[in-house]
Order: structure tokens, then C-alpha cells, then sequence
């Protein structure tokens, strides 16, 4: 009877570990081994039950430490990226690890990297990860692929023709990946996952990147209640969030809409002026620290060989300045076309004027309408409300570069040269809940927060946000006479299944081993994958 | 027996577990958020007070629930509005500042509201490519390949003098001046009255005998508005189509 129950848990269990394997992302680059200065190339399959619209992928070291990572956007349950591999990297093992804000299991691929200048480490050994369960996929022997030969010449032509199934066709969801690249047959990696400890009260990223933090009293540390906080963006058309904080003096921020990496002001302030805050950022990221052991492991024979070939293929490309992707131009987000603090009643360039040394002179003599005078050494704004026919008593809206600033003493000694185009509103406005006594936004030629001074109530951030996509370049040869030395032949991550589709792919001057992977998810979960390897001469 | 109710309690414990670990994140995630921290946010300009003068400057006597539609097809519902026929403004009233806010025209789509009648009122915002050409919010009467809009505009006009409530001598006042139009997305605005001449007029002379069959059989007598609708609603029914002009 106590076998029957131990066979009852162990049977629970096994079903409960095959159900989470087909709900964890699927992880492949498109090699194993790379060398610093190289572009990784990856694709996710992300599993149909996930609600995050939003997925990280970070290469880390084995102490843990994130090197550099991308943010994704989910679309059709899979993504598809790239990352840069710097050339500070010293040699060996990473991680690249697959989680979204409020994951606990990660899924972690395992890869070796060495730097182009050090080459591998003397030892002929290094520390790989131990004691974990590679992910299954399945080799799926009624995938058809016609007209791949075992062997071919150095820039030749491949053609090959897949035949895909009905049953199996039926059954895909999602892109398949395929892929043409060089492979070490003598070490490979794989990717298994970790658990990560359960994250209460996360904000699942459904459509944009979660920024959150607190508001604290300054003197007495604890949570603040009502602190307006202001996330901006500085752009021609400014970005502007704004947060009202509860009895936690917590803060929530969702960016989307926005690619690559953007200057973001947080600022924080009470009703009260003199009430000193300090704000923070929150990091999720403490949640997600934890590593698989390592152990020494030797390296194959062939490995050193195979990576000095390598490194100084990559040294020709950097020389020859041969780019390996192509970056897709942004996607343009129809916008309402007017800032958050609506449409200005005026716009001024003070280029256009004869040149005029500071802030109180461009006010009288270029902005009727808007008083800026200094008293004691203390600067005030006032602007005219033209529906009322006369001054707000209160300070306006005062942005510089679409950042609201609240010491005016930044603008005194702003001259015509400094400003690319002043805004007004003479009205009182409204965003939200938000109330303004006119507005004057000043754009200069520098259109970031430089200008902004380090203080408690404000957080600086140069921001990574939804990476690109990019496609991978066929040829990076610019002439016949040039080197070719592509370690990726071909890289198509968003292939749409068919029943019977063509490949093409030109073999570079690199030789060695290649291999061809058709991959794919199916609507269980189960990822199936179909190889053949061919060598280059 | 002993070990077979071990088993069940370790099955339901596992089980029981299992779901609320799956609640607990749900419901965790969702904690100590405000409403719409995230959602887009309105813009607008503070809203005075019209020149007091008799009639009405608005299409709705009080705020009325309802909803609007951002130009990113994001939708804020269940706050008040009313409709400024005078100025072809939606304002809302702000419950936090507590003000009135004239919407920005420009960031909306439209925006629909429950009338006093228990009537959903519907508005798009359109561009006028006509006489005084500009954006302008109509009231969809109908829609289909071609709708039936209005435009419910009410003019400060002069008027006979008359003293107002406090007294004092007038001589201006608030009144409707609504216009028709049939509108399709290719063919443009197609100007009508609503009288059954004009409807008539809009379609060619084999059609009209037809369109007059389609209301005598039907008894429609065109009075007003609602049967104006009414009979449109009967014409498009029956695959009639507008002839416009333009």
C-alpha cells in the first residue's frame, strides 16, 4: 500500500513537471559557441497560457550578474531578437536567461564565449552548469527536406525544398525557425529552467514595460501618501505619465510604444512644497537571482582549434566593417499628433529674433502673454489666461524638453541661442487630474535631462526599452574579392508554415561543419525540430 | 483503509494547493492598483460659463453617464457629459478637481452618452469639408454604407427683445439651427431636410416612385425627426441608396 502511495505522489509530480516543461519559454540561438564582438541571435516560443505581453532575455554571467539583456514584445506567443556581445567579455560560460516580470520558472540556455583578443583560458577547462535537466524537444522524422547534399564548396548556392506534414501543419502554432549555421559537433549546449521564488503583488507586463517604485517621507522614511509622481520622456512630442501615490507610496509606470533606448525623468512632489521626498525604483530583479551549480568541466580537443578559426574570422569582419544585421525600421505608433498639455496657443522660435542674452528678455520681448520676472533673487513665471483676461495667480506648467521643472532659476540665463522653439498655453488645462495655470514649454537643441540637477526627488534613467527587429544579412561580402566569412548562413525566425516552402542560402568561406534546423512549437506546447548536418569545403 | 484516506488527504491537499497558488497570483497582481492608473488620460481646457441669454446652449439639460472614445480607440466610460451644441463641445465633469472640462476635440474619436429617456446618444467627431469646413462632432442617426447625421448646432442669434430673469433687457438668444446630412465615407456629406420633399429629391425619378411605394405601404408620414428616421431606416432597409450631388 506504501508503494501504491509513493507511485500516487511520483505520478502527480511527473504529471505536474511535464505540464510545467510545455508552459516554460523555449529558448534557441542560433549557435552555441560565439566570440566576443559577434551578434547572438535568438527566438523564443513563448507558451500560449503566458499573459505577459513582455519578455526579457539577459545574458549573465555564472556569478549571476547581468552583462546586457533586451526586452521583447510577445507577438503570437513567440519573439525574436538579437544581442550585441561586447567585446569586454572575458572567455567563458554564460547564461542567457527567458523571464517576464512575474515568472518563476526561468528558462536559462547555457552557451561559451570567448574573448576575441584572450582566446580560451590556458586550463583546458571551465565551469559549466551542473545538476540540471536539459528541456525536451522531440526530432520529428515525417519533416521532408529535399536537396540538402553533405557536402558543399565555399560560396555555393543551396537550395532546399521542405515538405511539412498535414497533420503536423495542422497542429503548429506560431512561425517556425529556420536555420543554416556553423556547429561545433563537439560541444553543445542546452537550455533547462530554474525556479525562481514567487513574486507577490507584480504587475503582470501585459502591453508595456512596468516601471515602479516608492515615495518616502525624507525625514521620517516611511511610505508617502498622495505624492503626485511624473514619469516624462523628453521628444518632440513629449512622453508624460503622472501617478497619484496611495497609503503604500508605491508607483506604477507602463512604457509603450517606444523602441530602443529613451532619456526617463521621475520626479516626485507633494501638495505641500516644503515636504522633502525621496523616490526609488523598485527592482524586480532581486526576485530572479537564482543560478544553477557550476563544476569544472574540460573542454573537447577540437574546441581550441575551432575557436582561434573563429576569432579570426571575426577580426576580419570588424576589419572589412561587415554588418551582420540589418536593423527594421521602428514601427511608427499613430500618436493623437499634440503634446499632453494640449494644443499651444503660441509658438515662438527665438532663433528667428535678433539674439537676445537671457530668459527675462526673450519673455518681454518675444512672449506677450508670459511674465517672467526675478525678485530678490527669486525667479516667478505668471502666464496670461486670454479666456479670463488676466494673470493665473499660480505658476504655470513649466517644461523644459517636455520635463516639468520647478526651479526656475534653470531657464534665467537662457539665451536665444539655447532655446529651438518656445509653446504657450493661455489656458487653464487639464490632463487627467491634473491641473495647470498655463503652460510654457521650452525645446532646446539638446532634447534630454542634462540640464536637471541629482536630487533625492528625481531619478535619472537611460532606459532600455522594446528592441527592434532586424533580419540578418545574406551576404556580408560588399565585393567577390572581400572575405565572407558569415558563420550564419541563414536565419529566418518567422518562416510561416506551409505544406512544401523553398530555402536558399549561399555557403560562405568558412568551412567546417553546418547544420540546417527546421523548428517549430505545436498547440500542446511540444517543440519539434528537424536536423541535417553538411559540411563546407 | 488506513493508507486509502492517507492518499485521498494528500491528493486533496496537493490539489487544494495547486489552485491556490494559482488564485493567490491573480489576485495579488491585482492589489493596491487605482482604476485606470494606466489607461490614457483626458485632455481638455476649463469650461465657462456661456452668455446667459433665453434658450439653451447645450443638448443635454444635466451630465449624463456615458463614454468616450480616444482617437487610439482606447474608451473612458462612466463619467459625466453633456454635449455644448453651442460651441460643438463634449465637456466632462471632473469628480477629482471638480470642474467642468471641455474635452480636447482633436484627441477623441466621439463619444456616446444615455439620454433622460433612456436613449444611447451617439457622436462622432468628422471632418466638415463643406461651408465652414473643420472638425465637427455629428450625431449618428443611422449608420450603415451610408448614415444619416446631424449636426446639432445652436446659434447665439438676435432675436425680439425680452427682459431675462434678473431683470435685464435682451435682445439674443439660443437658437437651434440643426442640420441633416446623408454621409458616405466616399462620396461625402449630401445636405437634407427632414421632410419627406427633400428626402424624395435625393434620389432619381424611378427611385422616388419606388421610395413613395415603400412609405405609403408602410403608412410612414414624415412629421419630424423620429420619423424621418423612421422612414430612412425602411428606404435602407429596401438596398435604396442615396443619389449625392456633389
Amino acid at each position: 500500500m506504501e508503494r501504491k502511495l509513493i507511485l500516487l505522489l511520483l505520478f502527480f509530480v511527473a504529471l505536474t513537471g511535464k505540464a510545467q516543461e510545455k508552459e516554460t519559454f523555449r529558448l534557441y540561438t542560433d549557435r552555441d559557441i560565439y566570440i566576443s564582438g559577434e551578434t547572438l541571435l535568438l527566438k523564443l516560443f513563448v507558451p500560449s497560457t503566458e499573459k505577459s505581453g513582455i519578455v526579457n532575455v539577459d545574458l549573465i554571467n555564472h556569478e549571476g550578474k547581468i552583462i546586457t539583456g533586451i526586452t521583447k514584445q510577445i507577438i503570437d506567443h513567440q519573439a525574436d531578437g538579437f544581442i550585441y556581445l561586447p567585446d569586454s567579455l572575458g572567455s567563458g560560460c554564460y547564461l542567457l536567461r527567458v523571464a517576464t516580470r512575474t515568472s518563476t520558472i526561468l528558462t536559462i540556455k547555457e552557451l561559451y564565449l570567448s574573448n576575441r583578443f584572450a582566446g580560451l583560458p590556458e586550463s583546458n577547462s571551465d565551469l559549466r552548469p551542473s545538476g540540471v535537466l536539459p528541456l525536451v524537444q522531440t526530432a520529428d522524422r515525417s519533416i521532408q527536406v529535399d536537396g540538402i547534399e553533405s557536402k558543399y564548396k565555399t560560396r555555393q548556392m543551396g537550395k532546399v525544398m521542405v515538405h511539412l506534414p498535414t497533420e503536423l501543419l495542422n497542429q503548429i502554432d506560431g512561425d517556425l525557425l529556420v536555420s543554416v549555421a556553423e556547429v561545433n559537433q563537439e560541444y553543445t549546449t542546452s537550455s533547462f529552467t530554474l525556479k525562481a521564488a514567487p513574486k507577490t503583488g507584480q504587475i503582470i507586463e501585459a502591453e508595456g514595460i512596468i516601471l515602479e517604485g516608492i515615495v518616502t517621507d525624507k525625514r521620517t522614511a516611511l511610505p508617502f501618501k498622495d505624492a503626485i509622481v511624473n514619469l516624462s520622456i523628453p521628444d518632440s512630442i513629449p512622453g508624460f505619465q503622472y501617478f497619484i501615490t496611495g497609503d503604500d507610496g508605491r508607483f506604477y509606470f507602463q512604457i509603450k510604444s517606444y523602441y530602443g533606448k529613451i532619456p526617463v525623468v521621475i520626479q516626485c512632489y507633494a501638495m505641500d512644497k516644503s515636504q522633502l521626498l525621496k523616490i526609488a525604483l523598485t527592482d524586480p530583479e532581486g526576485l530572479k537571482k537564482v543560478m544553477p551549480d557550476f563544476e569544472n568541466k574540460s573542454f573537447p580537443s577540437g574546441l581550441r582549434k575551432s575557436i582561434e578559426k573563429n576569432i579570426d574570422a571575426v577580426t576580419f569582419r570588424k576589419v572589412f566593417n561587415q554588418q551582420e544585421l540589418t536593423i527594421q525600421p521602428i514601427p511608427v505608433t499613430k500618436n493623437t499628433g499634440y503634446p499632453f498639455y494640449g494644443v499651444p496657443s503660441k509658438t515662438v522660435d527665438p532663433q528667428l529674433f535678433i539674439d537676445l542674452p537671457d530668459f527675462s528678455e526673450i519673455s518681454r520681448e518675444l512672449l506677450p502673454g508670459v511674465k517672467f520676472r526675478t525678485n530678490n533673487r527669486i525667479p516667478t513665471l505668471q502666464v496670461f489666461n486670454l479666456s479670463q483676461q488676466n494673470y493665473f495667480n499660480d505658476n504655470p506648467l513649466f517644461l523644459i524638453d517636455g520635463i516639468p521643472i520647478r526651479d526656475l532659476n534653470l531657464i534665467r540665463n537662457m539665451g536665444s541661442k539655447d532655446i529651438d522653439k518656445i509653446e504657450v498655453c493661455q489656458s487653464e488645462r487639464f490632463y487627467g487630474d491634473l491641473r495647470f495655470p498655463g503652460v510654457v514649454a521650452i525645446y532646446t537643441s539638446k532634447a534630454d535631462y542634462t540640464r536637471l540637477a541629482e536630487s533625492d526627488d528625481l531619478i535619472k534613467l537611460n532606459l532600455d526599452v522594446f528592441q527592434p527587429q532586424a533580419i540578418l544579412n545574406s551576404s556580408s561580402a560588399s565585393s567577390v574579392s572581400d572575405p565572407d566569412l558569415r558563420p550564419v548562413l541563414l536565419w529566418n525566425p518567422a518562416t510561416k508554415p506551409q505544406q512544401a516552402f523553398s530555402l536558399e542560402f549561399q555557403t560562405s568561406d568558412i568551412q567546417g561543419s553546418f547544420k540546417l534546423i527546421i523548428r517549430g512549437k505545436t498547440k500542446d506546447g511540444s517543440i519539434f525540430y528537424k536536423e541535417q548536418i553538411f559540411e563546407v569545403h | 483503509m488506513k493508507y486509502i484516506n492517507m492518499a485521498n488527504r494528500i491528493l486533496t491537499i496537493y490539489i487544494v494547493s495547486l489552485f491556490s497558488l494559482l488564485l493567490t497570483t491573480s489576485v495579488l497582481a491585482q492589489e493596491n492598483m487605482p482604476k485606470n492608473w494606466d489607461t490614457e488620460k483626458i485632455r481638455g481646457a476649463r469650461h465657462l460659463p456661456y452668455p446667459s441669454a433665453a434658450g439653451f446652449p447645450y443638448l443635454n439639460d444635466r451630465f449624463a453617464s456615458g463614454e468616450i472614445e480616444f482617437l487610439s480607440g482606447i474608451k473612458v466610460g462612466n463619467i459625466g457629459l453633456r454635449y455644448s451644441s453651442y460651441r460643438d463641445e463634449i465637456i466632462y465633469y471632473n469628480t477629482a478637481v471638480n470642474t467642468q472640462i471641455e474635452i480636447d476635440k482633436i484627441s477623441l474619436k466621439g463619444f456616446s452618452y444615455i439620454d433622460e429617456n433612456g436613449n444611447k446618444r451617439i457622436f462622432r467627431r468628422q471632418h466638415y469639408d463643406g461651408y465652414s469646413s473643420n472638425e465637427r462632432f455629428f450625431e449618428l442617426l443611422s449608420d450603415g454604407e451610408i448614415s444619416l447625421l446631424v449636426y446639432r448646432k445652436v446659434a447665439l442669434q438676435i432675436c425680439s427683445s425680452y427682459t431675462d430673469d434678473a431683470g435685464k433687457l435682451k435682445n439674443m438668444s439660443y437658437q437651434n439651427d440643426y442640420t441633416f446630412y446623408f454621409y458616405a465615407k466616399d462620396k461625402g456629406y449630401e445636405q437634407v431636410k427632414i421632410t419627406k420633399s427633400s428626402l424624395l429629391s435625393k434620389f432619381d425619378k424611378t427611385t422616388q416612385k419606388a421610395v413613395k411605394r415603400l412609405l405609403r405601404k408602410d403608412g410612414v408620414q414624415i412629421s419630424d425627426e423620429t420619423s424621418f428616421i423612421h422612414a430612412w431606416n425602411l428606404i435602407k432597409e429596401n438596398g435604396i441608396k442615396v443619389t449625392f450631388k456633389n
